[in-house]
C-alpha cells in the first residue's frame, strides 16, 4: 500500500497541546485511515490517540511529517492542510 | 443535661462570616467516600472491561453536558478533555491492566498515571495532567458508585453543611443556597471568602454541625458566631447598629479588585479608590506572556473604571501553588514558603519590570493616582530593591505588602525606603501562627481577632507612624466592620475591603470619633483570647 507524506509546522506558541491533538484525532478518525505523525528519524505515533501525540512533546516551531496510507493525492492534501490549520494556534 | 446538638433550640458554636443571617433547610454534603483500593479483580475480565467502558462513557457524557452548559471557549476545553478520557490508546493500556487481573478502577488509574508521567515535567502540559488525573478519579468514582458532582436544587432555601468546600464545589452553588456551615475551615478559607463576596450567611469552624441532618431547619447566625436549630429568624444576633454620625469615615475605605468587572462594581460603591488591585488574574489564564501593549491596554481600562481615589496595584503574586503558565515555576515542597510574589524577581526580573512599565504607561494614559506595591517582602533590603526598581521606572507612590512576620517587626525602619505599607492579614496570620491557610483544621488560629495578630497590627501601625509612612490593611479582616473600627483605633491609615462590604465598613467608621476608636482598640489589646477580643470590641462599641 502506498503512503503519501506531507510536512506540517507547529506554529502554536505552546506546541502540540491537548486542543490541536484532539482536533487531529477527530479528523483522523473521520477519515478512517491509519495516519501516523512524527519527527523525521524518530518513531511515529498513531494519530488516533491524542495522548500519544501529546507524549511526542512537540514544541512550537518544529516540523512534523504526516504519513497517510492512501493513493488519493487530493484526499491526502486536504488532510494535511487541515492538520496544518490545527497547528496554527490562535 | 446537654441537648442533642440537632434538637430544637440547640446552639452550635462556630465562627461567623459576614453580617447576613438566614433560615433554611439543611442539606448535608457528605465528604466523598475514598476511592476504591486498587486490587485484583474477582470478576471476569470481560465484565471489568465492560464496566470500564460504561464508566468512561458516563464521564464523557457528563463532560458533554458541562460543555453545552458553559458554551464558547469553555466548551472547547470540555471537548478536549473528553477526547483525552475516550482516548483509544488509553483504553488499550487500561485493557492490558485488566488482562493482568486488576479491577477496572485500578486499570484506568494506572493507565492515566502512566500517561501523566509521559506528559508531565513540561509546564505547558502540567495543567492538563491535573485535569486528566481528575478525569481518572471521576471514572474510578463512577465505578465505585460514588457521586462526585454536587447536585444542589435551583429552588428553595438551602443551608449546605459540609467539612469544607473546594472552589469546584462553590462554583456549583445555586441561587437556592442561602446559608453555608462548615465543620472545618477558618474565616480566610475559600468558602468564607466566597460566601462573604456573595452575601451568603455562613458559619465556619463549627464541628457540632456534624450532628445536623438533611431537612433540619436552622438559623445561620454569623454575627452571633453560631447556628441555631430554629426557624425563627428574629433570634438572629443583631449586628451592632452603626449609625453614621460623621460624613466621612475615620480612615478612607477602599475596595479590593482583581478585574475590570470588579473595578466597575467597586465604582458603584462609596469606596475611596482601590486599596488592593490583584494583578495576577490578568496572567493566570494567559497561555503566553501578554505584550507590554496588551498589559497597558488592560491596566488603562481598569484604572479608568476604578472608583475615584488612589489605586494601589500589587505586582504579580504567584507561586508554584498559583502558577502563571508562561513563567516557569518548578514544584516546591512548601509553595507558601517558597519562591512567590516579589521573590520571582531572581528568575523573572524582565517580567516584573515589564509589569511596572505597563503600569506607568497606564498611569499616564489614565491620569489616575497609582501606588504600586510588591507582595512577599521579608527584609528592608528587599523593600529597598523593589523601591529602587519601581522609582527608576515610574512616577507612582511605592510600597510593600506586610505579610511576613519578619517585615512586620521592622516597619519602623522603612522610612525613606517606601511611601506606604499594606498589611495582608490573611497571609500574615498564616505565617505568624504557622497555620496553613489551606488546612481546614486550623481555621481557629486564622481568626482575625487573635490577640497576637492584633498586637502585630498595633506594632505595624506605630512603626509606620514613626517612620513617617502610611499604613493600610487589605486582608479579609478589614471587611469586618467592628474590626475596621479597631484598625482605625490602632492607627492604621486606611482599609481596603471586599466590594460587598464597602457600605458596612464605611458606615461603621463614620459612627464614632477617633478618640472612641482608640479606646475600643486599647480595650481589645488587653484581651488574651480571640473570643474575648471580639466580645470586648462589640461591647465597647455598643457602649459609645
Amino acid at each position: 500500500m502506498s503512503v503519501i507524506q506531507g510536512q506540517v509546522q507547529v506554529l502554536d506558541p505552546i506546541g502540540l497541546h491537548a486542543r490541536p491533538a484532539s482536533q487531529i484525532v477527530k479528523l483522523v478518525k473521520e477519515s478512517g485511515l491509519e495516519i501516523t505523525i512524527g519527527r523525521n528519524g524518530e518513531e511515529f505515533a498513531k494519530a488516533n490517540s491524542a495522548l500519544r501525540l501529546m507524549a511526542l512533546k512537540i514544541a512550537s516551531g518544529e516540523t512534523l511529517t504526516v504519513e497517510i496510507p492512501t493513493t488519493d493525492q487530493a484526499l491526502a492534501d486536504g488532510i494535511i492542510t487541515q492538520i496544518q490549520d490545527f497547528l496554527k494556534g490562535d | 443535661m446537654t441537648k442533642l446538638a440537632s434538637s430544637p433550640g440547640a446552639i452550635l458554636k462556630g465562627l461567623g462570616v459576614g453580617l447576613v443571617s438566614a433560615v433554611g433547610d439543611v442539606m448535608v454534603i457528605k465528604h466523598s467516600k475514598p476511592l476504591p483500593e486498587w486490587t485484583k479483580s474477582t470478576k471476569s475480565k470481560t465484565q471489568e472491561l465492560e464496566d470500564l467502558k460504561s464508566a468512561i462513557e458516563y464521564v464523557a457524557n457528563h463532560l458533554d453536558e458541562l460543555g453545552q452548559r458553559a458554551g464558547g471557549t469553555s466548551a472547547e476545553i470540555f471537548e478536549a478533555l473528553k477526547v483525552l478520557i475516550e482516548d483509544e490508546e488509553l483504553l488499550e493500556v487500561a485493557s492490558a491492566h485488566i488482562e493482568d487481573g486488576w479491577i477496572a478502577a485500578a486499570a484506568i488509574g494506572k493507565a492515566v498515571d502512566e500517561f501523566s508521567e509521559l506528559l508531565g515535567g513540561d509546564p505547558t502540559f502540567d495543567e492538563r495532567v491535573a485535569d486528566f488525573q481528575d478525569l481518572s478519579k471521576r471514572v474510578q468514582a463512577r465505578l465505585a458508585g460514588i457521586e462526585m458532582a454536587l447536585s444542589i436544587p435551583e429552588k428553595g432555601r438551602i443551608v449546605l453543611v459540609g467539612e469544607d468546600f473546594s472552589p469546584a464545589d462553590t462554583a456549583q452553588f445555586t441561587e437556592a443556597v442561602v446559608g453555608v456551615i462548615t465543620l472545618k475551615g477558618g474565616p480566610t478559607s475559600h468558602t468564607a471568602i466566597i460566601c462573604r463576596s456573595k452575601s451568603i450567611a455562613a458559619v465556619v469552624s463549627c464541628p457540632d454541625a456534624a450532628s445536623l441532618e438533611n431537612g433540619d431547619r436552622v438559623l445561620v447566625d454569623p454575627v452571633g458566631d453560631r447556628v441555631l436549630v430554629s426557624d425563627d429568624e428574629s433570634l438572629a444576633t443583631k449586628s451592632i447598629e452603626f449609625v453614621a454620625v460623621n460624613s466621612e469615615p475615620l480612615v478612607p475605605v477602599r475596595a479590593n479588585i482583581g478585574s475590570l468587572e470588579d473595578a466597575k462594581a467597586a465604582s458603584e460603591t462609596r469606596a475611596n479608590g482601590v486599596g488592593l488591585f490583584r494583578t495576577e488574574l490578568l496572567y493566570l489564564s494567559a497561555k503566553t506572556e501578554p505584550t507590554i501593549e496588551q498589559q497597558v491596554a488592560s491596566y488603562t481600562e481598569i484604572l479608568n473604571a476604578a472608583p475615584a481615589g488612589p489605586i494601589v496595584v500589587r505586582t504579580i503574586d504567584a507561586g508554584s501553588d498559583k502558577p502563571v503558565p508562561f513563567l516557569n515555576m518548578p514544584e516546591e515542597e512548601n509553595p507558601s514558603l517558597g519562591v512567590r510574589g516579589y521573590r520571582l524577581i531572581a528568575e523573572h526580573r524582565a517580567f516584573i519590570e515589564g509589569q511596572l512599565k505597563a503600569l506607568e504607561s497606564a498611569r499616564i494614559a489614565s491620569g489616575r493616582e497609582v501606588w504600586v506595591m510588591a507582595p512577599m517582602i521579608a527584609t528592608a533590603e528587599e523593600a529597598k530593591a523593589f523601591s529602587d526598581l519601581a522609582r527608576s521606572i515610574g512616577g507612582y507612590k511605592v510600597g510593600i505588602m506586610v505579610e511576613t512576620p519578619s517585615i512586620a517587626l521592622i516597619v519602623d525602619q522603612l522610612g525613606g525606603i517606601v511611601d506606604f505599607v499594606s498589611v495582608g492579614t490573611n497571609d500574615l496570620s498564616q505565617y505568624l501562627f504557622a497555620a496553613d491557610r489551606m488546612n481546614p483544621s486550623l481555621g481557629a488560629l486564622l481568626n482575625h481577632w487573635q490577640p497576637a495578630l492584633i498586637k502585630s497590627l498595633a506594632r505595624i501601625a506605630s512603626g509606620a507612624k514613626a517612620a513617617g509612612i502610611s499604613s493600610g490593611v487589605c486582608g479579609e479582616s478589614a471587611s469586618d466592620p467592628a474590626f475596621a473600627v479597631v484598625l482605625a483605633g490602632l492607627g492604621i491609615d486606611s482599609v481596603s475591603v471586599s466590594k460587598s462590604q464597602v457600605a458596612a465598613v464605611h458606615n461603621a467608621l463614620s459612627s464614632l470619633s477617633l478618640a472612641d476608636a482608640k479606646e475600643v482598640a486599647n480595650a481589645v489589646l488587653n484581651q488574651v483570647t480571640a473570643e474575648a477580643a471580639k466580645a470586648t470590641a462589640l461591647s465597647e462599641i455598643a457602649s459609645r
